[in-house]
């Protein structure tokens, strides 16, 4: 450090002692406002080079709040030497800087840096995708609350990368609750923090939904024909965000164990073939059909098949919950014929999100998906329009044997007649006969 | 003419219970399957409605089935294990409908309490008592609590499996309604079976 800016730092200090923030917060050490003495000033930045830079500033009284104020700056920043770290730190990108942030995190933070990996997140981040967040992308290491603190609905980090999704949220009846009082669901208490799974695998979500709404399942039980089956294969947002499109995703799951079959998993090839069979397009009945029929027999480790479930049609439509009052009861909505939106198959992508390709609706009602789609039944919605007709033909047939065997009766009345004269000439004969 | 008793009580209490039961099955079912199409009941009503007179006419079922089993007139739904004169009596009964009532022939089947189906309606009642009913009452309990019965219906190759099953017996149901009710019509005058199916006495030659 040159003399001139060690008098930087001298005359940045005894400045930032005199500042009511260093004044009213004890919390901070002699060493931290060492440190504030710089990093407090505003527009602070350090200059990383092609017109990046990093903000250096941080806001005294917020790092003394925050849970990291006792820990001071060492505790995270153990490498720095006051002097002279000004030169030596190297840090080639803001990207860079984060990441090895995040194995600072993880040095107080194991179980929930343990909880990340197993996340979506974490799964994009180790695929090399540089969007993917790290710890210091939701949490400010600086200003970071006691996780028992409620997060302000403005504050949540995760509008950053989804504010569609958030949007929606945000004027759902949980988003208008929760900006009126903390205990209203936020992203996290459905979608979980540091574990976010992909929001269409397991049954996070429901569960979700039940862990607050406990007695959901009885108070649908009291109207609501086969709950138990409603409740596996339709998504709570099918009904409870009426102005959503409704959509049924066909899942390719292993019929051994359960579980969804993913690309990683036995289904390698499932995407290329879909694409082929598609031929850039949608898959029709005929085509969704051998495509299942090859994966089976295409070195699959066990049969596979699709189990279908109503959804909304897009993650924004899942989010436009609405009050209780206003959810679809009306059997019909799903039931009636062309009731959903469309309809897409799906397997596990290498990420853990659903990879979909887009069906013609009219699988529902073909004849082959009594064997594609054997576990998906919606009644009246999924009919089979073939059996449409054999019920017709039934009716018509039925009321066509009344009709004919009478047509026969009229063709042969002369007949008739004359065989009813005949008997009465022969029973007169018979009784002159007699006589 | 004599007046024979072809229809005991229990079987005209177990005819007319099911003949209801399964128009109304039937009315439900139409409305359950075409809704949308068919506005007669709310679809939550038909769904329960048809459940409930699913099990009425299960349970009616059995009424036949315990009265055929401790009754030595299930004689009536014995097989023919003679093949050349099964059809050979079926052919002639098929003959007398198509042709010989037209001009005056006689029925070549007289009814008698241990005898009282001709070759055609035995065959057709052992068909849809032994075969399509019975198929019937189980899917159609499969699909009454398909999670229940998860296991059985996944063993039976699936939900649709299943429910093409019930829809082809009720295509078939739907059409042997129409034919049998008209049949009833075609005695020696056109009330003489339905009567006969309300007092159990059939006027024989």
């Amino acid at each position: 450090m040159t003399a001139a800016k060690a008098l930087v730092v001298v005359a940045a200090f005894m400045l930032s002692s005199l500042t009511p923030a260093a004044a009213a917060g004890p919390a901070v050490s002699e060493q931290d406002q060492a440190c504030l003495a710089c990093h407090a000033q505003q527009g602070f930045e350090k200059d990383l080079g092609k017109g990046r830079t990093l903000s250096l500033h941080i806001e005294g009284e917020d790092f003394a709040r925050s849970v990291h104020g006792a820990i001071g700056c060492a505790g995270c920043h153990a490498e720095v030497n006051l002097a002279g770290h000004a030169e030596e730190r190297k840090i080639p990108s803001l990207r860079e800087y984060s990441l090895r942030a995040a194995q600072v995190c993880r040095g107080c933070h194991e179980e929930k840096y343990k909880l990340y990996e197993g996340s979506i997140h974490a799964t994009l981040l180790r695929m090399g995708n540089q969007a993917a967040p790290v710890c210091t992308d939701c949490h400010a290491p600086h200003r970071v609350q006691p996780g028992s603190a409620p997060a302000a609905i403005t504050g949540v980090p995760c509008k950053r990368c989804h504010e569609p999704i958030f949007n929606a949220y945000a004027a759902s009846m949980h988003g208008k609750a929760r900006a009126k009082h903390a205990a209203a669901p936020i992203c996290a208490d459905c979608h979980r923090a540091h574990e976010v799974a992909a929001a269409t695998a397991g049954t996070v979500l429901k569960d979700a939904c039940l862990g607050c709404h406990a007695q959901a399942v009885e108070s649908h039980r009291a109207w609501l024909p086969n709950t138990g089956r409603h409740f596996d294969a339709v998504s709570c947002a099918a009904c409870h965000a009426p102005a959503a499109r409704r959509r049924v995703e066909l899942r390719l799951h292993d019929v051994a164990t359960g579980r969804r079959v993913g690309e990683q998993s036995g289904a390698a090839h499932f995407g290329e073939r879909a694409r082929a069979a598609a031929d850039g397009g949608r898959l029709d009945a005929d085509s969704l059909w051998t495509l299942l029929r090859e994966f089976n027999q295409g070195g699959a480790e066990g049969k596979a098949a699709l189990r279908g479930r109503v959804e909304a049609a897009s993650g924004i439509e899942a989010h436009q919950l609405a009050d209780r009052t206003q959810a679809i009861r009306d059997c019909a909505s799903c039931h009636r014929d062309g009731a959903f939106e469309a309809v897409t198959v799906s397997v596990l992508g290498p990420d853990g999100r659903p990879v979909r390709f887009e069906v013609h609706k009219e699988v529902l009602n073909s004849a082959t998906s009594v064997e594609t789609m054997r576990a998906f039944y919606a009644i009246g919605a999924t009919r089979v329009k073939l059996l449409d007709g054999l019920l017709a033909l039934a009716l018509l047939a039925g009321i066509a044997v009344p009709i004919g065997h009478q047509a026969m009766k009229w063709f042969v009345r002369r007949r008739l007649k004359r065989a009813q004269a005949g008997q009465v000439r022969a029973e007169a004969a018979e009784r002159r006969d007699e006589r | 003419m004599q007046r024979v008793l072809l229809h005991p009580l229990p079987v005209r209490i177990w005819h007319w219970i099911n003949a209801l039961g399964f128009l109304a099955l039937i009315a439900t079912g139409l409305q359950i399957r075409y809704v949308g199409l068919v506005h007669v009941f709310p679809f939550e009503a038909a769904v329960a409605l048809h459940n409930a007179l699913g099990f009425v006419v299960i349970a009616n079922f059995f009424v036949w089935l315990l009265f055929y089993l401790f009754s030595d007139k299930n004689r009536a739904y014995h097989p023919e294990l003679n093949p050349a004169k099964h059809f050979r009596e079926s052919f002639r009964q098929i003959r007398y409908y198509g042709y010989g009532m037209f001009i005056g022939e006689p029925n070549p089947h007289q009814p008698t309490p241990y005898n009282k189906f001709n070759p055609l309606q035995s065959m057709t009642y052992q068909v849809v008592m032994f075969i399509l009913f019975p198929l019937q009452i189980v899917t159609g309990v499969l699909l009454w609590d398909i999670t229940r019965f998860s296991a059985a219906i996944e063993k039976l190759g699936g939900v649709r499996v299943v429910d093409t099953i019930h829809v082809v017996i009720f295509a078939a149901f739907v059409f042997y309604i129409i034919v049998h009710a008209y049949l009833g019509s075609l005695g020696h005058t056109p009330s003489a079976h339905y009567k006969a199916m309300v007092t159990g006495y059939e006027d024989v030659e």
